[in-house]
């Protein structure tokens, strides 16, 4: 039996990278001192700030593995890796490009037409075209092949009806990419397809859901008889479910799934540091996390090296974000035991009682979003019978 | 069955001899973790990771010729004098001070990995005039008390009894090889264990594919599926630190660093590994008719061996509270 999920090897980040890694430490000082990077845990999913967004697309850091010819920075996605665990770790507001950057770029530069291609890349890497995710419905989560929202073709293209729940920044963003049913076939997986939807189309109808935390990130997207042309169809009719996985795997792989609570630590060792005089069992808890950290982001980093090369990575992925996003979560109950003080979320913003509480809200979160980590250990399960 | 047929039946799954040739000198530092990594994996009965990782390039630190075959290395304080005493010397009490570095030592290295299977120990202690000192010492020269780990692995006493160690055999050195003769350690049993961590994982997933319960195999009931899939990852994470502390290796600036990191992480890995591959096999695993005995006390003892994953985080911990709110990501980045 090859177990290679198992053994991806340790990964030398090119050496433009040190340079480039200090260019956004620079940049991220300047902008804390502005007041605008406020260290905050989960900043890629509540962090909205779309002038900051284009301050980072100015730099060439928004699209920036995007080709050039399509307003992108061509740049190698370990690059890529950098600027973004750059961002998380600092806990920047970066959730306004999150989905564009991550996902709705490269999957649209992989199998849009050159039509759409030339429309949205170049608008998504100036840091000017957002994008929620429409996948997930009220019935179908992590059954996800189950969803009912449906594509009627019409004569002059296409009609969509049906309801996506879950919707990260409908209210906020430009355009969903939207899985729906275009063909009630045999094969429940072969009769799906993508459509790129404006979301200020007067047909769809975004209704918030909010957070444990109050916050309104989520929504309803009730797609009311949406009226697309065929220049809104995503890659091929019925080639939705594959097109889905492939983005599945740029969704999971990233260090969002292992970062979002790292600004909490570093809160407290700030704040550690300060009071001076740490006991031998705090300094232990901080070591025991800081292994762990590196330990997974050495994983996720053979990730991405692997995707860079063009390597099939969906078991990995799927083995990062389960250990992350646990990690995740662990970090904020390890992190409240280390130095006990009661969470407040009406704290003063960015105090680390407020730090605490927002993460602890956020919590269930984490290995929920991007597909359930009880899937997604399927994944790892299946990969191994696969590789007997 | 007794302890010392147990260390025999440790060559399992590949018996390997011990003598084996070992790779050249100047092999490069990924490919001596790799063998130690694959040491781990097959239980091989010598000290080749000691040898490879601790003892070989301790010696060369040192300026010292590297003997052929396995080493073992040992640590500890000794009763350390000057065989050539300068009389006329006024500086601590008499035998601190000495004419060259010829060495009288008396005393006892506890629990020395594999000594009875070895020609010669690396040995790190305080030296008479203060300052720590590094000396070879072959095996003709210690009596052996025989102990074992949880794994049967030899752990043994040398009693020293005034053994003349000749100046040639001697060197002052630096504290800081001192240190890097701890972190060396932590990485080899942590690459020892990422190659244990892997037989557990392929032992696991072969025994709950082969074994039919309710009609079906093991590996297909969702509950054995989400803790196989927690075993493998656990040792994927161990693999990846010592991966990463391995090309780090050749810069000295973060060698040590990560060398920390994959210790730490491989000795606090261990208990989730043995649990899951352990529940996963069934009251079988719990025998010694079932070789996944052979990793997970080996995991077991390995662990505990060169300070713990307590010691490590805690000095991880410390460097990362010096560092700062900052200091925690760059530390982490490398920089
Ligand atoms: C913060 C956040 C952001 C999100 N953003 C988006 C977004 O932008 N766009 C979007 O489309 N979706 C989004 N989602 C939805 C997300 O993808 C779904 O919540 C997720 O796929 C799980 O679906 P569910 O909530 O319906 O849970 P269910 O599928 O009902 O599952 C409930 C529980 O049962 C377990 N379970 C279900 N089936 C199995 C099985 N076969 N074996 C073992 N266990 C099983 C699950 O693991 C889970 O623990 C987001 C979710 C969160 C929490």
């Amino acid at each position: 039996m090859t177990l290679s999920a198992l053994d991806p090897g340790a990964v030398q980040l090119p050496p433009e990278a040190v340079q480039l890694r200090q260019e956004v430490r620079d940049f991220l000082d300047t902008e804390r001192a502005a007041g605008t990077v406020l260290g905050r845990p989960d900043s890629w999913l509540t962090g909205w700030d779309p002038a900051f967004t284009r301050r980072l697309a100015r730099r060439g850091w928004v699209g920036m593995a995007l080709p050039p010819e399509y307003g992108g920075g061509g740049r190698s996605n370990l690059e890529r890796y950098v600027v973004i665990e750059e961002l998380l770790a600092a806990g920047a507001p970066v959730s306004a490009h999150w989905v564009a950057d991550r996902q709705a770029g490269p999957s649209i530069l992989r199998h849009g037409t050159e039509a759409q291609r030339s429309h949205f890349l170049p608008r998504i890497a100036a840091g000017a075209c957002f994008f929620s995710i429409g996948m997930s419905e009220q019935e179908s989560g992590s059954d996800l092949a189950s969803v009912r929202t449906r594509a009627e073709r019409t004569a002059s293209g296409w009609r969509l009806t049906g309801t996506k729940m879950w919707t990260g920044g409908a209210h906020v963003n430009d355009h969903a990419i939207v899985l729906a049913r275009t063909d009630d076939s045999e094969d429940r997986h072969a009769g799906l397809s993508q459509f790129i939807v404006d979301l200020r189309d007067p047909h769809v109808r975004v209704e918030p859901i909010r957070l444990l935390s109050g916050e309104h990130t989520f929504n309803y997207c009730h797609l009311e008889g949406v009226e697309l042309t065929d220049e809104a169809l995503l890659g091929r009719p019925g080639d939705g479910w594959r097109q889905v996985t492939g983005e599945l795997a740029l969704e999971r792989s990233g260090p969002e799934r292992f970062l979002s609570t790292l600004p909490l630590l570093s809160a407290l060792v700030g704040q550690l540091q300060r009071t001076g005089g740490c006991s031998p069992e705090q300094q232990a808890r901080v070591g025991r996390l800081t292994a762990r950290l590196s330990s997974i982001r050495q994983l996720s980093l053979g990730v991405a090296a692997a995707l860079a090369a063009g390597r099939p990575a969906d078991v990995q992925a799927a083995l990062v974000k389960d250990l992350g996003t646990r990690f995740e979560g662990e970090l904020v109950n390890e992190v409240r035991e280390i130095l006990p003080i009661a969470a407040r979320f009406d704290a003063t913003r960015g105090s680390y009682p407020e730090l605490l509480a927002t993460a602890i809200l956020h919590a269930p979160g984490y290995t929920l979003r991007g597909g359930t980590n009880e899937i997604l250990r399927g994944i790892i399960t299946r990969g191994l019978e696969l590789s007997r | 069955m007794s302890i010392e047929s147990r260390a025999e039946s440790a060559a399992e799954p590949r018996s390997e001899h011990a003598a084996e040739a070992l790779p050249p000198l100047d092999t490069a530092p990924t490919a001596l973790v790799a063998l130690a990594r694959e040491a781990g994996y097959r239980g091989t009965p010598a000290p080749l990771a000691e040898t490879l990782l601790v003892a070989r390039p301790l010696l060369a630190a040192a300026g010292l010729a590297v003997p052929d075959g396995q080493l073992t290395v040992a640590a500890g304080p000794l009763d350390v004098r000057f065989t050539h005493v300068d009389t006329d010397s006024r500086v601590g009490p008499s035998g601190a001070a000495g004419t060259d570095d010829a060495l009288r030592v008396s005393g006892t290295l506890h629990r020395v990995p594999w000594a009875r299977a070895v020609e010669a120990a690396v040995v790190l202690t305080e030296g008479p005039g203060g300052g720590p000192v590094l000396f070879l010492l072959e095996a003709t020269e210690w009596r052996q008390l025989a102990g074992t780990n949880l794994a049967g692995e030899p752990r043994d006493d040398l009693v020293l009894l005034d053994v003349a160690v000749p100046a040639e055999r001697v060197r002052r050195v630096p504290a800081a090889l001192v240190r890097e003769a701890a972190w060396r350690s932590g990485l080899a049993r942590a690459a020892l264990i990422a190659g244990a961590a892997r037989r557990c994982v392929e032992l696991t997933v072969d025994h709950t594919a082969a074994r039919v319960q309710f009609g079906r195999p093991l590996s297909h009931f969702q509950a054995v599926k989400q803790e196989e899939a927690k075993l493998v990852e656990e040792a994927a994470l161990v693999a990846a630190a010592v991966e990463a502390a391995a090309s780090a290796l050749s810069e000295p600036d973060s060698a040590e660093f990560t060398a920390w990191l994959a210790a730490a992480q491989a000795a606090a890995s261990v208990a989730e590994i043995t649990r899951i591959a352990h529940q996963l096999h069934g009251a079988i695993g719990f025998t010694e008719l079932s070789p996944l005995r052979l990793a997970t006390t080996r995991m077991w003892s390995w662990r505990d061996e060169d300070g713990g994953e307590r010691a490590w985080q805690q000095r991880i911990g410390r460097h990362v509270l010096d560092g700062g709110s900052g200091g925690l990501w760059q530390q982490v980045t490398g920089g």
